[in-house]
């Protein structure tokens, strides 16, 4: 079930960004991001009337936790930038490489909270297959 | 170089962003962890507008255009969103990574291959790879997983 999830979640993306996509053509990426973001607000402000569902804020939460929308923008601005200058391909594989290797990180040490998971060298198969395939996404 | 490097630093902020507000999500609700996500996106996007292009550029009323589904990619965007935080504590970060990167790429073939008729190879087989990649490393988990119970 979480896997199929997860799965649909990237289905999702690839909608998203090809949407996404679009409107950057009509406007600029800087415009554009805010356009996304206004909608998707209004969109979960929606939700949270239909399902009237309220919002409590815990006081002594750390700034830091609040940060995830801001690192989302300098997501689409990076990814954004680097599509205009290396293609469509490079970004994705390296933004694939970026995202696995921190994750590899995270799941190793337990960062940030996420259950602890160490590495285990007999994935290191595993770990080849999925760095050949990310420098075949980049040179085929 | 410069471009390489915020490739991969696009790549760590997405796996960041992801863990840091499923975390608040946890804490004050799913649905209401995307809200606030949302509100510093909208404040952090127009302070990058601001910034950078420093005018609006909008070619007549948004309500004019016709083609008002390209508007929906915000709406798309709460929704993955929702399923993250959902998911993301109840699996390995590496294991979401590499399936939602298959579903995304493979989504992105078909979109590709029926609007435009052209199949990348090199994208169809580095996602073979990619997907070959998970799922010996998952039996490797089951397996381990068996030894020990």
């Amino acid at each position: 079930m979480n896997n199929f999830l997860a799965a649909l979640s990237g289905i999702l993306l690839s909608i998203m960004i090809t949407l996404n996509g679009f409107l950057t053509n009509q406007y600029d990426s800087y415009t554009a991001s805010v356009i996304i973001h206004m909608v998707g607000l209004l969109s979960i402000v929606i939700m949270l009337i239909v399902t009237k569902s309220k919002i409590k804020l815990q006081k002594g939460t750390p700034i830091i936790a609040y940060s995830a929308g801001a690192l989302g923008v300098i997501t689409i601005i990076f990814t954004n930038l680097s599509f205009t200058q290396l293609g469509v391909s490079i970004p994705l594989a390296l933004g694939l490489f970026g995202q696995s290797v921190s994750s590899i990180v995270i799941d190793h040490f337990g960062l940030l909270g996420m259950r602890k998971d160490k590495f285990d060298m007999k994935k290191i198969i595993g770990l080849l297959l999925i760095i050949s395939g990310i420098i075949i996404m980049m040179v085929l | 170089m410069f471009y390489v490097i915020i490739s991969i630093i696009s790549g760590v902020t997405i796996v960041l962003a992801r863990i840091i507000n499923s975390n608040l999500g946890k804490k004050i609700g799913n649905m209401q962890g995307t809200f606030i996500n949302y509100i510093t996106g909208v404040v952090t996007s127009g302070i990058f507008l601001i910034i950078f292009r420093n005018q609006i550029n909008f070619p007549g009323n948004p309500l004019q255009i016709t083609q008002l589904w390209i508007f929906f990619g915000g709406f798309v965007g709460v929704l993955c969103m929702v399923i993250a935080n959902y998911i993301t504590p109840r699996m390995s970060s590496l294991y979401l990574t590499l399936l939602v990167f298959i579903g995304q790429l493979f989504t992105g073939l078909l979109v590709d291959y029926f609007t435009m008729h052209e199949l990348s190879v090199g994208k169809f087989i580095g996602g073979l790879l990619v997907f070959a990649g998970f799922a010996y490393n998952s039996i490797v988990d089951k397996k381990k997983k068996e030894a020990t119970e």
